[in-house]
């Protein structure tokens, strides 16, 4: 089986969980938060799915909203040796 | 039936007359091992009646439910800041103004004690409160709405919490400081409650026959959204972890989806959604 990239797993999760089309997160600068895709409670969840990539709590505490702006964001905050800083 | 004006007065004669000093109303001093008793009855435990609880030895269910009364107490903790906060904001306006301020006075009183109270417990014996992973973000309200939101998770809170207050609280089977913090939080919770109830009912009269069908649907989406949220603060992947168990995001998964445990949720929840359907908050009973 495949590993799936960081990348391609929130992608995978966000579509699951919003129920959208893969169309509506193609691209890792596509909004997550303004297009609705997560709703606040949504993140709740989210936070736990991303602990258990990182295989670390997140510290709720030294995070601001924007960091759920869009997969770029949330590669460059929670898995910083993943970031290339391209987006696909 | 009192209105909350009337009960008001009634509750806070009840407040003095119960008053308690969380200073010197337990005896922290008590030990606790985690491997050797139960600090959660073992049916109220997340994971009671999976295949993952049936493949742990009675010291491994007793340590998960040492962490797991830490998890609850953390979430009732975690959920009174931002209700003390509230109330505080909602004293003295217009629509609370006189008696209601003055059991809001006793309201926060008691629910400042309830967090000293968990707070002491989770440090003095796991040396932690765990956290909550809620992030707010800025939304519009319809008109009284978020009035409403704010008594909702304070009933959300406070009803769950109390599930749990009122099966342990007597039970001799748990430690005897655990079941003495359960009771005492269930006498001061059960007035919380009484006007938490009437005082939402009367707002949700006031306001939710003028909101529109979208306002009313959003609404609603949201409540149902907030009820299984809280209901996921129970399957705490920390708590899984900290009991020793491997894989803590995976026994929450498989724990959220098993039907044992969505019929404990359903269980539990169930005096709570038959009030938000009476009251008119909710039109249909929620998957949870």
């Amino acid at each position: 089986m495949e590993t799936m990239t960081v990348r391609e797993e929130l992608r995978a999760w966000i579509l699951e969980r919003s129920g959208a089309a893969p169309e509506r997160l193609s691209t890792d600068d596509q909004p997550i938060l303004d297009e609705g895709l997560l709703s606040s409670l949504d993140v709740v969840e989210f936070i736990l799915f991303i602990e258990s990539l990182r295989e670390e709590e997140v510290d709720i505490e030294n995070i601001e909203p924007e960091v759920f702006t869009n997969i770029d964001t949330l590669v460059e905050a929670f898995f910083p040796d993943e970031h290339d800083g391209l987006t696909p | 039936m009192s209105t909350s004006a009337e009960l008001a007065p009634r509750l806070s004669d009840a407040s003095v007359r119960k008053l308690w000093d969380v200073y010197s109303f337990f005896d922290w001093d008590a030990s606790i091992d985690p491997d050797a008793g139960w600090c959660m009855l073992p049916e109220l435990v997340s994971i009671f009646g999976t295949e993952v609880w049936e493949g742990l030895s009675e010291s491994e269910q007793k340590r998960l439910s040492f962490y797991e009364i830490v998890n609850l107490f953390s979430f009732v903790l975690q959920g009174e800041r931002p209700l003390i906060s509230g109330l505080m904001d909602r004293m003295y306006r217009k629509n609370t103004q006189g008696a209601i301020t003055e059991y809001l006075h006793h309201f926060v009183d008691e629910e400042n004690k309830h967090m000293i109270m968990f707070s002491e417990f989770c440090n003095r014996y796991a040396g932690k409160i765990y956290t909550e992973k809620k992030i707010v973000l800025p939304r519009e309200y319809a008109k009284g709405e978020e009035d409403i939101s704010f008594f909702c998770k304070v009933l959300i809170v406070e009803e769950l919490g109390d599930f749990y207050n009122l099966a342990m609280m007597t039970n001799d089977t748990i430690h005897p400081l655990v079941a003495q913090i359960n009771k005492i939080h269930h006498v001061d919770e059960a007035r919380h409650l009484s006007f938490g109830r009437e005082f939402l009912s009367e707002l949700a009269t006031e306001h939710c026959g003028d909101w529109s069908a979208e306002e009313t649907r959003t609404f609603q989406t949201w409540l149902v959204e907030y009820l299984k949220s809280s209901w996921g603060d129970f399957y705490n992947p920390a708590v899984y972890k900290d009991a020793g168990l491997t894989d803590g995001y995976k026994v929450r998964t498989m724990a959220l989806g098993h039907p044992t445990c969505l019929a404990f949720r359903e269980q539990v929840s169930e005096k709570l959604v038959n009030y938000f359907l009476d009251v008119g908050l909710l039109s249909e009973r929620p998957p949870l």
